[in-house]
């Protein structure tokens, strides 16, 4: 079992690397969003201190990271469901279920990269975070990728088709990011709208950052989003694995 | 195994690879229960779909080394090296596989499911969109392989290429076997020759000439006369034609092929159901 996740990791991984320039795609639009955006942010409310601007807005980048980044990468299976090749490594003795979890494992291992290069980013422009706080976060963004790969893997491998993918992903993807206050806290909002905000799964990541960036430890959002995001990644594995399952047999 | 398409070939091989459950029935694949050890079975067995499953950013030998490693051959690089030189492809071995040309990825496909050296070969369909030159190609590695003693399930809906690489054939028709033996058997059943008539009156012709044939049967206006010995029987078929007063349009003497056993077995022409997939 964990050697055959290990040989679809190594795999994938080595794919990857030889294509390295679909990952940096995936961090283009929260690294303009810390250079084109986050100075206005600091001029509106921290008196133009863009370091402590940064602690509040670094982390919804790094989860918008992990929403659009990781999305994307499930399309090629539909790609490899019509070309024969998942049937193909479906009928090698290969356990099955590592043929998902290998691929959701790189794609957690690129969003751990991608989201190392968000944070350097930052830390060249003014961010100051503790190390604990940085390797929580990272932690924390690793099972949120988890999460959002489950997602994708679990719609491509049911839905079979690009554009319905395509439509669905668009359709959710708007309003979870705008309701996880990645861009500004829902705090700042009326009540009702955050408490809508609070039963969506990107918020509590966000608030969690939050908390690991201005190094309270002991906020107690830290242990919730590890809880939420833990419990919606094992559901959507689950789905995915299944959802191979329902075409190999 | 021959069929029409659309009525369960490639379901019948998947289900047979433990890709798709079977509601009901047994099967017994290179020795092990399809129900109870479907990863034994897997061990065994080569598995080439008709979409072939060749990927295209990566190299021919990435992904042959690859598969050999998902099997668990001992060296899995030189398991692929060689299954790309038995195969024609050690040239374009490292270029990636979107540069391929058909024939080349049918070639790759077959490797990917060779390179663990299975006792048993699934092959769907493996020479549909080919051209002749690569289809007579490919039908010379089927051929090899099987004097080499690799079992081979090879699914068609070509009657010739049945006819040419299969020692035993199974016609299925709406997902029941209609007839089965090898092709020699199954041509003598029907009969050996086949003298084919276009004429004004089929339905008259074919009750005329019964008596004098072992079978008569009548396709879309074209009366097909099954007789044992052709050359012979024509002249006395001819005669009675005349006698009954029916103008032949034209006539021709062939040996029985497969598709006239697949009209015996299903009463439809191969060629009238849209085959050419």
């Amino acid at each position: 079992m964990i050697r055959d996740t290990r040989l679809f990791l190594g795999h994938e991984l080595r794919r990857t690397f030889r294509n390295p320039i679909w990952p940096l795609f995936g961090i283009v639009q929260p690294v303009m969003y810390l250079l084109l955006f986050a100075p206005l942010y600091a001029g509106m409310a921290f008196g133009g201190d863009l370091g402590r601007a940064l602690t509040m807005f670094a982390p919804g980048m790094l989860v918008i990271t992990a929403l659009f980044g990781t999305m994307g990468v499930a399309y090629g299976t539909i790609y490899e469901m019509r070309s024969g090749v998942l049937e193909r490594i479906a009928v090698s003795p290969a356990w099955r279920p590592s043929i998902v979890l290998g691929r959701m494992l790189r794609d957690v291992a690129v969003l751990v990269v991608q989201s190392l290069m968000v944070i350097l980013i930052a830390l060249l422009m003014g961010l100051r975070i503790g190390l604990a706080g940085l390797l929580l976060t990272l932690l924390l963004l690793a099972v949120t990728g988890l999460f959002a790969s489950g997602v994708a893997y679990g719609l491509a491998l049911s839905l079979g088709d690009e554009n319905a993918m395509g439509q669905l992903m668009q359709f959710f993807a708007l309003p979870l990011m705008l309701l996880s206050g990645a861009l500004l806290p829902m705090a700042l909002g009326p009540d009702w709208l955050e408490r809508v905000a609070w039963f969506t799964p990107f918020y509590h990541p966000v608030e969690a950052g939050r908390a690991l960036f201005a190094g309270d430890l002991t906020n107690l959002s830290i242990p919730l989003a590890f809880a939420i995001m833990l419990g919606l990644a094992a559901l959507t594995v689950t789905w995915s694995v299944r959802s191979l399952k329902k075409i190999t047999g | 195994m021959r069929q029409i398409p659309g009525l369960g070939k490639t379901t019948t091989i998947r289900m047979l690879a433990t890709l798709i459950r079977p509601d009901a029935g047994t099967a017994t694949i290179a020795g092990h229960d399809l129900l109870k050890e479907p990863g034994a079975i897997r061990a065994a067995l080569g598995y080439v779909s008709q979409a072939g499953g060749v990927e295209e950013q990566d190299s021919p030998r990435a992904q042959v080394t690859f598969a050999a490693r998902l099997y668990g051959v001992a060296d899995p690089s030189e398991a692929a090296g060689r299954v790309l030189k038995r195969f024609d492809l050690a040239e374009i071995a490292d270029r990636p596989g979107r540069t391929l040309s058909g024939g080349q990825k049918r070639r790759v496909a077959i490797a990917l499911g060779l390179v663990h050296l299975p006792p048993l070969l699934f092959l769907d369909q493996p020479t549909t969109g080919l051209d002749p030159q690569n289809r007579a190609n490919l039908w010379d590695r089927i051929r090899e392989l099987r004097e080499q003693g690799t079992s081979v399930l090879l699914s068609t809906h070509y009657l010739e290429e049945a006819d040419a690489l299969c020692d035993r054939l199974a016609i299925v028709d709406h997902g029941v076997v209609v007839a089965e033996g090898t092709p020699a058997e199954l041509k003598r059943e029907v009969s050996g020759d086949v003298v084919t008539l276009r004429l004004d009156e089929p339905e008259r012709a074919a009750a005329a000439l019964a008596p004098l044939a072992k079978d008569a049967r009548l396709d879309e206006g074209v009366l097909r006369v099954y007789v044992d010995d052709g050359e012979h029987t024509l002249p006395a078929l001819l005669r009675e034609l005349q006698e009954q007063g029916l103008a032949i349009a034209s006539i021709a003497l062939d040996r029985a092929t497969l598709d006239d056993v697949f009209l015996a077995k299903t009463g439809r022409s191969l060629r009238d159901t849209g085959a050419a997939a």
